[in-house]
């Protein structure tokens, strides 16, 4: 278990190194950089090559990644040419928001497909399975652009539920927050509704066809009973593990949503990076992104060992 | 008695007039926060790193200028109580207002003042080319300060209102983030992506008619109409297609033209484009009306030639080349292109307006015979690939105006750093070296007309419309006016009880 969980930390690594170097030499080579978006339109060749030096982008790009690099094993980030504020401080002020997002989505999204999934389950090729299977992925279809500004238009503006104007921290007011949060919360769940029903469905389909189903049978066990102990647990394995990849997805921003609701989250610090070329910005949120990603692919890792029994008596090698 | 009668007509009419504006004003100043919508974060709040629209809107509330203009473009006071200039024109001598101090507490005397304008011409400021005239700065007590040149210029006046000439703590650390300026506002907190606060500075020493502003940013333009029709924001600045969304519900809406002007630039070392008859034939290939009301929805002014409506010496071109595919086609097989002519067209991706401009004036030239080849690009790449590097055939984008028109008819000057039409006119030099050491103001407006009426005839860009900006308050939000430059001035806005 130890020398598994070593090798997944070296592979991270390495991992984060290629992310970050390949994220910075495509954001130098392609035109334009931070000193030309500082001049605007008043760019000309002269005062681009003094604010160039200025800025030290005349340098070769090699260089400056390994001084990035070796600042941020120091863990120094450095600090973001648009805000003038440090890396840390600006992704750690988008953590709330990502984060409470990310986990109510996942949540919502969950509750509704695994009760879906289950009913479409059992009632397999009926019309009820058929009804279910249909609307989810027209939910999951509709475009998040278009699904934001009505709901935005209907709930926020004509039924005034909710506040149109951006996000509201739980220490300011709780239900403030909540209500900040809710629509664009229910929003992303659409988005992934579909994939996630289906899944649940077809495991669970599955499993309910397995012969242990029949010895419960035989055995004279409750339905319900047989339902939960038996079938949903073994059917749960390849649903978490889409909600794990789900939930890392999440956690890299979710422009869309953010942007027409106003919340300031990791996808649009993430825009702003790139349109603005402000490397050490981007560097820090890439990083950030891929450090989830692995975690998350951790973490869904140790649940299902901890769900199926197979992986979890072999010691967590058996995948 | 003579004195008594004048007295009394004196009082009768001062009351008569109190009386007046107060039934036209039934109104009382309620001091409130005043909360405006943005689309997205200034570019750091320190207004000399920068060349961003976003950045002077905001921090032109923090710092102060010496001299600021009003909303007709006239020259008033600011930090320096007063100015004059020397009989040669080659100083300026600047008297600053009594006892003035940043928001750090520290004085802001001549001696700040000379550092704020040399970092403004050293190495790390954005528009330090613009401020290469001044060749010494003295301050000969702490009230006084002058600026010297060798050469007369003629805009050096006016540059002095710019929002990058704003007066900053130059000892003051980080200001792009902790900006520390004389102004009326102090910035409060800044969230990036989510608000910025400014609060009162308490020693501002003029009227300020508000309790502070918050900035909210709102990247959505459907959101911010959700929002203040939920009244949780009273003032935004929306774009023409969307006015009807805010008309006759009661709010102030504040629509002027803006000192600006939106064209397509033709790069005259393209071959085809280089010649005169495919660029007129371009002009008359395309309705500029119907471009208008296709993209603005009609709020726009048309334009002729490379000059916003609203400055001074504005000669209307509009009609130079109106409307006629017929004549297009004729000049094109002239030229030699009778069997059609592919060009290619950069669009800015950030300003969805100038995207759906071209794509339409794109249908208009297909019409003609002239394919385009649209290519949608990010604006960093836009800066450097087209602007700078000049490497284009056509391409859609806006100027803003400046106070003094030398600055926006430079970029036609042969051997200008910001000729990226490729564009060259011996008349067109010569008047442009001329006007910047031309004394005379009737000389001066002479040499613009005339520069103006050769660039609407010899079309090296389409020149679309001068924008018009639509405001949209609160009906009980009064005071927001729009300048020549691109300012807010926030301290004149007030909400009524």
């Amino acid at each position: 278990m130890l020398k598994y969980a070593l090798k997944r930390l070296l592979s991270s690594l390495a991992v984060i190194f290629f992310v970050t170097l390949i994220t910075f030499f495509v954001i130098s080579v392609i035109p334009g950089d931070q000193a030309i978006l500082a001049l605007g339109l008043d760019a000309t060749q002269e005062s681009l090559d003094t604010l160039r030096s200025s800025l030290g982008l005349d340098r070769p790009f090699v260089v400056r990644y390994f001084e990035w690099l070796v600042d941020a094993i120091k863990l120094n980030f450095g600090y973001s040419a648009v805000y003038g504020e440090s890396v840390v401080k600006l992704i750690a002020s988008r953590l709330p928001v990502t984060f409470s997002l990310t986990v109510f989505s996942i949540l919502i999204a969950s509750i509704f497909s695994s009760l879906l999934g289950l009913i479409a389950a059992l009632n397999k090729g009926k019309v009820s399975d058929g009804i279910i299977r249909t609307s989810v992925l027209v939910i999951s279809s509709l475009p998040s652009f278009w699904v934001s500004l009505i709901a935005l238009i209907v709930f926020c503006g004509k039924l005034n539920l909710f506040p149109v104007n951006g996000y509201i921290a739980p220490n300011e007011s709780f239900f403030g927050f909540l209500r900040s949060i809710t629509l664009a919360s229910f929003i992303l769940a659409f988005g992934e509704l579909a994939l996630m029903t289906r899944m649940f469905r077809s495991s669970l389909v599955r499993s309910l066809a397995d012969d242990y189903m029949i010895s419960c049978d035989v055995k004279g066990l409750k339905r319900s009973r047989a339902l939960l102990h038996y079938a949903a647990r073994s059917a749960i394995i390849a649903p978490i593990t889409l909600i794990g990849n789900q939930a890392a997805k999440l956690f890299g921003g979710t422009v869309i949503v953010e942007t027409v609701f106003s919340l300031p989250g990791i996808g649009r610090l993430l825009l702003v990076s790139v349109e603005q070329h402000d490397i050490a910005l981007l560097e820090g949120v890439v990083l950030f992104i891929t450090l989830m990603v692995v975690l998350m692919n951790f973490l869904t890792d140790m649940s299902v060992a901890l769900a199926d029994p197979l992986i979890r008596l072999s010691g967590g090698e058996a995948k | 008695m003579k004195k008594i009668i004048t007295l009394l007509l004196v009082l009768s009419l001062a009351f008569s007039l109190f009386a007046g504006g107060s039934a036209e004003k039934n109104e009382t100043v309620k001091k409130d926060i005043i909360t405006m919508a943005i689309p997205v974060d200034p570019d750091g709040l320190d207004p000399q790193l920068t060349a961003s629209a976003s950045t002077f809107q905001i921090s032109s509330n923090i710092y102060e200028t010496l001299i600021t203009v009003d909303d007709k473009g006239e020259i008033i006071p600011a930090l320096a109580s007063s100015w004059s200039v020397s009989e040669d024109g080659l100083a300026i001598t600047f008297v600053l207002r009594d006892g003035a101090v940043f928001s750090n507490g520290n004085p802001c005397d001549s001696l700040a003042v000379k550092a704020s304008f040399d970092r403004l011409t050293s190495d790390i400021s954005v528009r330090r080319a613009d401020y290469s005239f001044i060749t010494s700065i003295e301050t000969p007590n702490a009230n006084t300060i002058v600026f010297k040149m060798d050469k007369l210029n003629v805009a050096a006046l006016s540059s002095f209102a710019y929002p990058w000439a704003a007066v900053v703590d130059a000892s003051a650390e980080n200001l792009r983030n902790k900006p520390v300026g004389t102004g009326p506002y102090v910035l409060t907190s800044w969230t990036a992506q989510q608000d910025l606060v400014l609060d009162l500075n308490k020693d501002y020493p003029y009227e300020v008619k508000n309790e502070g502003v918050r900035f909210v940013i709102m990247p959505d333009l459907t959101a911010e109409i959700t929002a203040l029709n939920a009244k949780e924001v009273d003032l935004i600045l929306i774009t023409g297609d969307l006015a009807s969304a805010v008309e006759n519900k009661g709010y102030n809406i504040i629509s002027v033209a803006g000192n600006g002007l939106q064209l397509m630039a033709m790069n005259s070392s393209n071959k085809a484009l280089s010649d005169i008859r495919v660029r007129q034939a371009i002009n008359y290939a395309v309705n500029k009306d119907e471009v208008i009301e296709a993209v603005w929805w009609g709020y726009g002014k048309k334009i002729g030639s490379h000059f916003p409506v609203v400055l001074k010496d504005y000669v209307d071109y509009s009609e130079n080349y109106s409307y006629n595919p017929e004549k297009a086609k004729e000049l094109l097989a002239e030229a030699g292109y009778a069997n059609g002519l592919t060009l290619r067209m950069d669009l800015p991706k950030n300003y969805q307006e100038y995207v759906n401009a071209g794509i339409v004036i794109a249908q208009s030239l297909k019409k003609v015979g002239i394919t385009v080849d649209i290519n949608i690009v990010e604006w960093a790449y836009w800066l450097s690939e087209v602007y700078v590097g000049r490497n284009y055939d056509l391409t859609v984008v806006g100027h803003t105006g400046r106070l003094d028109p030398y600055a926006l008819l430079v970029k036609y000057l042969s051997y200008g750093n910001e000729n990226y039409f490729n564009y060259a006119n011996s008349e067109v030099d010569a008047l442009l070296e001329k006007y910047q050491s031309e004394l005379k103001d009737s000389k001066r407006s002479e040499y613009v007309k005339r520069i103006q009426e050769i660039l609407a005839n010899e079309v090296p860009a389409l020149y679309i419309q001068d924008p018009i900006q639509i405001f949209v308050a609160q009906s009980d939000i009064f005071g927001f006016k729009a300048y020549p430059i691109n300012i807010y001035q926030m301290k004149e806005v007030y909400r009524t009880k």
